[in-house]
């Protein structure tokens, strides 16, 4: 009998047989929530980021859409830094939401606060719900929680530039601080995998590459607490995806060492070359999402059989995808991972 | 003035250099304090001090000593002795610097590259016109011709923005005014063939050379 989708990404993210690799896109920073899917389905955004009922629809009708093979929720990457006091613009139909003000100058001026207590309420809740709902009415299908990652949610909390200077001129500080982000983010991923019945949780870090942090920072701030974040997931019995963007170069053993079931990378990084060089890997990615807004579709088919020939082990975008994306152009993929088993 | 004046200046514009590359913003002060009670030259210690200095913090940027911090650092510590030397520049022909507009497109905030870039032009001698984040297209047309710019220089770190670029390079030719301006764009999801597509005049993939191509399509600035 073929897997279910749930079964085959599940069996991918623990290394074991499958048919072919599952075509995967997580939501959150890597979300298919294009214009074309939203005009057509009727389930748009701004509104849906702020409606479990339409959240789930929309996350529904980009599966449908495009054949992703799981749902994705959110379609931002702003909840994490709203929850922790940040002002959030929700965006457009085809601009996404972003952070209109950070909530503190400083990380010595940030005020703690209950992280159990702030992720009831508010967008985390709708998320939340969504996930609940997916999961409740399409079973076998896998439902994944997409999480800012610590560094780039205290990089919206706190005013990034002044948070970056931060982490040489005042480690302690920026320590406790990116402790209370992962303690919220941990409670957030309670919230998805134990109310919410989601399958995985994908963390995204864009603000914690290795070009931005260089080495040493990387493992002292951005590693540290994404390995805690993956434990906790661990033990609650969900896998662990995480996204690093940039090119790893400099931070490529510290990436490869932290404690996921799959990294996915940029479009840059070459996953079969990574994949030798750390053999234990799971690999993800990387569909260029430039050629996903640009085409053409042969070009694009191309890439995913590559990806597939290659053996990389997930296939999916390799980063944001732009709101102006084609559906064509996503099908083109999907629709050449699925034929391979064929 | 003497060898021992000048050579107590020399010094002094070396222990500026220090400081910037150091991160070392009580000492830059202190340094641009002493450049300026010892009535030396302050643009030459701006030149021949902090802008060595950024020159030397943007290599080791470049070799992937230096990162984001450090960098950011290190400006801080430039501009602090900025502020100090600044007042005492005793130079006229200031005004003549190439005017670049710098933003982020909207629908980004994110504005960490855009503002190295700024650094790093600034402090190259560049006068800089910074709009911020989350910049509309028709703002960068607008805000170029109000301050007679001779460059846009657009960023942005989402893939999910970059049309935004390319739509500022239309608003400029709709208006017949694309020979105006050179059109530099850069940013993490941003190539060569992106630039080239939308019609930009360059692109750079890091700071240090995204002043490196203002100076190339620029006439290059007499100094800071």
């Amino acid at each position: 009998m073929p897997y279910t989708q749930q079964e085959r990404l599940l069996r991918a993210l623990s290394k074991q047989n499958v048919d072919r690799p599952p075509v995967i896109c997580t939501g959150g920073m890597m979300n298919a929530a294009i214009v074309d899917v939203m005009r057509r389905s009727g389930f748009t955004l701004p509104a849906a980021h702020t409606d479990s009922g339409l959240m789930a629809g929309l996350a529904a009708a980009v599966r449908e859409a495009t054949g992703f093979e799981n749902f994705g929720v959110p379609f931002c990457m702003t909840t994490e830094a709203e929850l922790l006091g940040s002002d959030v613009d929700l965006g457009t139909l085809e601009c996404e939401p972003k952070i209109a003000r950070e909530k503190f100058p400083t990380v010595s001026a940030v005020e703690f606060r209950d992280p159990r207590r702030l992720i009831r309420d508010g967008r985390a809740a709708v998320i939340v719900s969504a996930a609940r709902r997916l999961a409740a009415a399409h079973p076998g299908v896998p439902v994944i929680g997409s999480l800012t990652g610590p560094v780039s949610t205290a990089a919206s909390v706190v005013d990034p530039l002044t948070f970056y200077k931060e982490l040489r001129r005042a480690p302690d500080a920026a320590h406790k601080f990116l402790a209370h982000v992962t303690a919220l983010l941990k409670e957030f991923c309670t919230a998805l995998l134990a109310d919410g019945g989601a399958t995985a949780i994908a963390v995204g870090d864009p603000s914690a590459t290795g070009e931005i942090l260089g080495p040493a920072m990387f493992e002292q701030f951005a590693a540290r607490y994404l390995n805690e974040l993956a434990a906790h997931v661990h033990a609650l019995g969900a896998p662990f995806i995480l996204h690093i963007c940039g090119d790893l170069k400099r931070v490529k053993h510290l990436a490869a060492a932290i404690h996921c079931d799959a990294l996915s990378t940029d479009a840059m990084i070459n996953l079969p070359a990574l994949k030798r060089e750390f053999p234990h890997l799971t690999t993800m990615g990387n569909v260029s999402t430039f050629a996903l807004e640009w085409g053409p579709v042969p070009k694009l088919a191309t890439i995913a059989r590559n990806l597939v020939r290659d053996g990389v082990d997930i296939i999916s975008p390799a980063c944001g995808l732009s709101t102006a994306t084609c559906l064509a152009n996503i099908r083109a993929v999907t629709d050449a991972v699925k034929e391979g088993a064929a | 003035m003497s060898n021992a004046n000048n050579n107590e200046e020399a010094q002094l514009h070396a222990a500026l250099a220090d400081d910037v590359v150091a991160m070392d913003e009580t000492n830059s002060v202190g340094h641009a304090n002493e450049i300026v009670a010892r009535q030396f030259d302050a643009y030459a210690a701006i030149d021949q001090g902090l802008v060595e200095g950024m020159n030397r913090v943007g290599k080791l940027f470049e070799q992937e000593e230096y990162f984001i911090p450090e960098l950011l650092l290190s400006s801080d510590a430039m501009y602090a002795a900025l502020d100090v030397l600044k007042p005492h520049i005793r130079r006229a022909d200031g005004d003549h610097k190439p005017k670049v507009v710098f933003g982020v497109v909207e629908g980004d905030t994110h504005d960490i590259g855009k503002n190295l870039v700024k650094i790093m032009a600034d402090s190259s001698g560049y006068e800089v016109i910074d709009l911020g984040r989350d910049v509309p297209p028709q703002k960068f047309v607008d805000e170029a011709v109000a301050v007679g710019a001779s460059c846009i220089a657009i960023s942005t770190l989402m893939t999910t923005t970059m049309d935004a670029m390319a739509e500022v390079v239309t608003i400029l030719q709709k208006l017949n005014l694309r020979e105006k301006f050179k059109v530099i764009v850069g940013g993490g999801p941003i190539s060569p063939a992106f630039a080239e597509k939308i019609g930009a005049d360059g692109y750079a993939p890091s700071a240090p050379t995204a002043v490196k191509l203002l100076n190339k399509l620029l006439a290059p600035p007499a100094s800071a």
